[in-house]
């Protein structure tokens, strides 16, 4: 899809939902006018934008690189720089696992693997192909007597869960459980 | 409030009762939002009116989700690990006397109908609860709590003295920073203080980056008021007009509670224009980073402040030039906290405390392989032993202790064998390690110690910001050569360049994340070099941990013959008939560990 | 202005002055290579390390101080120099003979100061472009040979036949080998000037050319 204002083709989210160009313009803009076009505000304003699409799309910050006069390299620099920022589409649930020390003595990165291996990611991909669910490797929660910890919040944040004390075949367990609430969530989507 | 109810025969009359429902992260990660529910629904179903009052966590975590129920008549008791169904049963009893599910009570020296008394705990026993004193037990979200207990009397002092009578005080007390480094506080407000400028800043550092370690949080979410006088006094010592509290965007809690405690503390007077009625004008702004453990360093939470990111070199030094090219002293959470403190209760509480040369307490982080983990006030200069041993309740049945890692990445591992280590910071930076934010990591014998400092620098690599050579390359290289050998390509040469490479990075980084990053290699090469030799020399790793030393073998009676793991197995190594036990070719394994993950029941093994 | 002393001699610099400053008027001269004076000195690269009163800092960025020692080259710092610098020429793509700056490499200059081995003859070659004899489809082994003759031989015309030894680096290899091949040298011809003075090349390098080639080494 070719957006006007940006010129450029707009890349489809893997959830299937399709954005155009008005709703990046109009949230950027109400960004802006929330903070000023005051440079050091930047961490703020993105992550405002990524409240409201659960990662920063491109597109928009390609548009606020122009809006605030500074350049697109610099936001990238600032995005890819602290952990929070997303470049890239979620899926409807967010798996995080904690790699804190404790928990990664506790077999965190085995677990991680094989969530990896159920919902078969390749290499650099996190998020499963049909827009179910995304893991990724966390901080330290500071539940550290809960380990090995993972949180799962759903994308739109109006769910949050914690399990503790997880092993590695419960975890392929939890992790097939999301995806079918993941599945019947997007079919409800389709369906409107 | 709580009025008399007959409820029938052997219930007590109280005039007050009183639930107390811990809400921090790590109770509400354990459950306790919907123990809070069913507390409600019994409190209902029972017909009891009593308050229910929220607290902070006093960091007893492996308790989580506890409970305190208090009424007049009966000592407060403490209910451990509650699950929602057995809150009816809890409250009834309580109130009818019976206080046997509980865990502990507070107040009775002798216990109470066979409960224990909290004090005759070790775990609570040998703690001194100098700035923790509050958690768990007031409501952060109210101020009047927090005034109940003496709060903001130290700010009142601390403005009737002038900035340098406070300055002195500190000096004075001895304190020093609690985020790691170990500054003497007073030193960096002096200088800040001695700067001619309009306008100077202070900053509460809450970004807590430091895996395990979650003292502040706990700290912040269960008594943020402490903090924030802490930073007001902090403020009024050096002539700032504004403060910022950093926490990370993660900790959302950990904020939401800082900001209702700012709001609170404007409403009462204590922030704003005219602070108590003198020249003292100062606000607060709580500022939700985006999550960068490199923000642990001064300039580098500067930058986020200001929308960029990145390291400056130092000098100049935040306190002559920081936040916006102004003055600016940045100071940890506990340090605050500890300020706060002095001024309450008198530099005596303090000084008793400690050793020589670092006086007070510190909240120790205590995780890993232990039976009690939680957070443990006590005063600098405890044995290591003590503090794995008797209050986090030492190892659980079964495994013995093989390190412990003090400091977090940017630490190192004291071997069992020295235990006996006092907890400050010169002791521990002797001995290859260091105090950093408190946190220790207790490491057991199924845990591998190659692969802990391949954790530790695998950490560090990410969170580098790749602005000097030494960090951006050289942590990568000693991460290269520790994946070499704990896959057994390594070389004896490559030890010796771990360490040549360790030293060159710690003298030569730009700051302070990269050059206490070769910590845990170089600690754990020194205490535990024949581990490495096994794994370079044998291509062996005695604690089964490094997936392509060990041998992988199927339990032939727990395989059920499915096949999974010889369909997923990229060498094509493991052969079998279906419904009978399957078998892995040595010769061919690669030991990429792939069946084990895959194996729906537990059957492959690692000798 | 403040009085300093760098390497015991005493020098007086106005008191805004960095340690580089009064390295420089005392007559000194201190390694650098982010350094781009007035201009940049974000002390990214180490190189640049002295010591000031015992500590080890940036040159670039450290300010003066009354009575500084300063202390410009002693054992560790070079160590540490040396360190940093093999560090950055890890991640470099090394392809001298191809690059443009040929013959007049700063790396090359800071190797060959502080010992460290790594580039090869074609980083100091004064050959450029099109007149690079390895370009041109010659076996000149300068790719494979380590700097510090100041390209003897190609400054005359002839190929380099590697008499002060191979580089021991494994991606320089490939990359230079890859090139021949693509040049159409033969290799067999440039397997018989190995020989002539690199009679014993470690198992590695063995295999590279034995991959290339095809054929027993």
């Amino acid at each position: 899809m070719y957006c006007e204002q940006s010129k450029t083709y707009l890349r489809v989210p893997q959830s299937g939902v399709v954005l155009d160009s008005r709703s990046y313009l109009s949230v950027v803009d109400r960004v802006i006018h929330k903070y000023g076009s005051d440079r050091s505000k930047l961490i703020n304003m993105l992550q405002e934008i990524q409240r409201e699409f659960q990662h920063l799309p491109r597109q928009a910050l390609e548009i606020l690189s122009v809006k605030l006069g500074i350049s697109l390299s610099e936001i990238i620099n600032v995005a890819t720089f602290y952990h929070q920022f997303r470049l890239e589409p979620v899926g409807v649930y967010i798996i995080q696992v904690c790699f804190g020390t404790t928990c990664y003595l506790k077999g965190s990165s085995e677990i991680y693997e094989s969530m990896r291996k159920v919902l078969g990611l390749r290499e650099r991909e996190n998020t499963a192909r049909e827009g179910t669910i995304t893991v990724e490797k966390a901080r330290c929660f500071g539940c550290c007597s809960l380990a090995p910890v993972i949180m799962v919040t759903s994308s739109d944040g109006s769910e949050r869960y914690v399990h503790g004390r997880l092993n590695v075949s419960e975890s392929k367990r939890v992790v097939l459980d999301y995806k079918s609430r993941a599945l019947m969530k997007l079919k409800g989507l389709k369906n409107g | 409030m709580g009025e008399a109810l007959d409820l029938g025969a052997g219930v007590q009359k109280i005039s007050e009762f009183v639930v107390r429902v811990p809400l921090a992260s790590c109770t509400l990660a354990a459950g306790a939002d919907k123990v809070l529910e069913s507390i409600k629904k019994a409190l209902g179903k029972l017909g009891l009116d009593a308050r229910v009052k929220k607290t902070g966590c006093m960091g007893l975590c492996y308790l989580d989700p506890w409970i305190e129920l208090e009424s007049s008549g009966l000592p407060p008791a403490i209910y451990a690990n509650v699950k929602p169904d057995q809150v009816e049963r809890i409250i009834r009893r309580y109130v009818e006397g019976d206080l046997s599910d509980a865990l502990a009570v507070r107040g009775e020296a002798n216990g109470f109908k066979g409960v224990p008394s909290l004090n005759s705990l070790p775990e609570w026993r040998l703690q001194v609860r100098y700035v923790s004193r509050n958690c768990g037990f007031i409501d952060p979200e109210s101020i009047e709590d927090y005034l109940r207990t003496g709060g903001y009397s130290g700010l009142r002092k601390a403005l009737k003295l002038g900035k340098e009578e406070v300055i002195k005080v500190v000096r004075k007390s001895g304190l020093r920073g609690r985020g790691g480094a170990g500054f003497p506080t007073w030193y960096k407000w002096r200088i800040a203080y001695e700067q001619r400028s309009d306008i100077k800043y202070v900053i509460c550092n809450g970004d807590e980056g430091d895996p395990g370690a979650f003292m502040n949080r706990l700290l912040a979410e269960s008594d943020p008021h402490r903090v924030l006088e802490g930073l007001i006094i902090a403020g009024y010592a050096i002539g700032a007009s504004k403060g910022y509290i950093f926490v990370r965007a993660e900790k959302p809690l950990m904020a939401d509670r800082l900001e209702v405690a700012v709001r609170q503390a404007r409403d009462y007077g204590f922030l704003g224009e005219k602070i108590l009625g003198t020249n003292f004008s100062f606000d607060v702004e709580v500022y939700r980073s985006a999550g960068a453990f490199v923000c642990g360093e001064e300039t580098a939470l500067i930058a986020a402040i200001e929308g960029r990111s990145r390291t400056r070199q130092r000098p100049p030094y935040p306190a002559t030039s920081g936040l916006w090219g102004k003055p600016t002293v940045i100071n940890n959470v506990e340090t605050l906290a500890h300020v706060a403190t002095i001024f309450q209760t008198g530099l005596e509480e303090f000084t008793k405390y400690g050793t020589e040369r670092s006086k007070g307490t510190k909240m120790f982080c205590v995780t890993g392989s232990v039976k009690k983990t939680g957070v443990y006030e006590v005063p600098i200069g405890t044995r290591i032993r003590t503090l794995v041993y008797e209050l986090a309740g030492g190892l659980p049945d079964g495994r013995s202790v093989k390190a412990v890692q003090v400091g977090g990445p940017s630490g190192g591992c004291i071997p069992a064998d020295l235990l006996d280590l006092e907890l400050d910071y010169e002791t521990l930076q002797s001995y290859g390690a260091i105090m950093g934010s408190g946190g220790l990591v207790v490491i057991d014998d199924t845990n591998c110690m190659v692969d802990v400092a391949k954790y530790f620098i695998t950490f560090t690599l990410a969170e580098s910001c790749g602005k000097c050579l030494p960090c951006r390359v050289g942590v990568k290289i000693l991460g290269d050569i520790l994946e070499k050998v704990t896959s057994g390509t390594a070389t004896i040469e490559d030890l010796e360049i771990l360490r040549e490479l360790g030293e060159g990075i710690m003298k030569s980084s730009l700051c302070a994340l990269g050059g206490t990053a070769p910590n845990p290699v170089l600690s754990t090469l020194r205490y535990f070099k024949n581990e490495y030799e096994e794994h370079v020399v044998m291509r062996r790793c005695p604690a089964k941990v490094c997936s392509r030393l060990v041998t992988y073998e199927i339990n032939p009676v727990r395989c059920r013959g499915c096949g999974q793991c010889a369909k997923n197995c990229p060498a094509s190594a493991i052969s079998g008939q279906p419904g009978k036990a399957f078998k892995i070719d040595t010769s061919r394994c690669t030991k990429c560990g792939q069946c084990l993950i895959t194996c729906p029941f537990g059957a492959v093994v690692k000798v | 202005m403040v009085k300093v002393y760098v390497n015991n001699d005493e020098v007086e610099v106005p008191q805004e002055a960095l340690v580089i400053d009064a390295i420089e008027k005392a007559g000194y001269e201190v390694p650098t290579l982010c350094y781009l004076k007035g201009l940049f000195n974000e002390a990214t690269c180490r190189i640049c390390v002295v010591k000031v009163n015992g500590k080890v800092v940036p040159s670039c960025r450290f300010p003066v101080s009354e009575g500084a020692r300063i202390i410009v080259h002693d054992s560790e710092l070079i160590r540490l120099r040396k360190i940093n610098l093999e560090l950055l020429l890890a991640t470099h793509e090394i392809k001298c003979w191809s690059c443009v700056r040929k013959g007049m490499c700063e790396l090359l200059s800071l190797s060959k100061r502080l010992g460290v081995e790594g580039l090869p003859v074609c980083s100091e070659c004064p050959l450029q472009g099109r007149s690079c004899l390895v370009l041109r489809g010659f076996p000149c082994l300068g790719p494979l040979t380590v700097a510090g003759c100041d390209a003897e031989c190609p400054r005359r015309g002839s190929p380099c036949i590697g008499c002060r030894g191979y580089i021991t680096s494994e991606d320089v290899w490939v990359r230079a080998l890859e090139e021949f091949y693509k040049d159409n040298v033969s290799l067999n011809e440039l397997k018989s000037l190995i020989s002539f003075f690199w009679s014993y090349l470690p198992q590695n390098l063995h295999r590279l050319v034995r991959e290339v080639s095809n054929v027993e080494y």
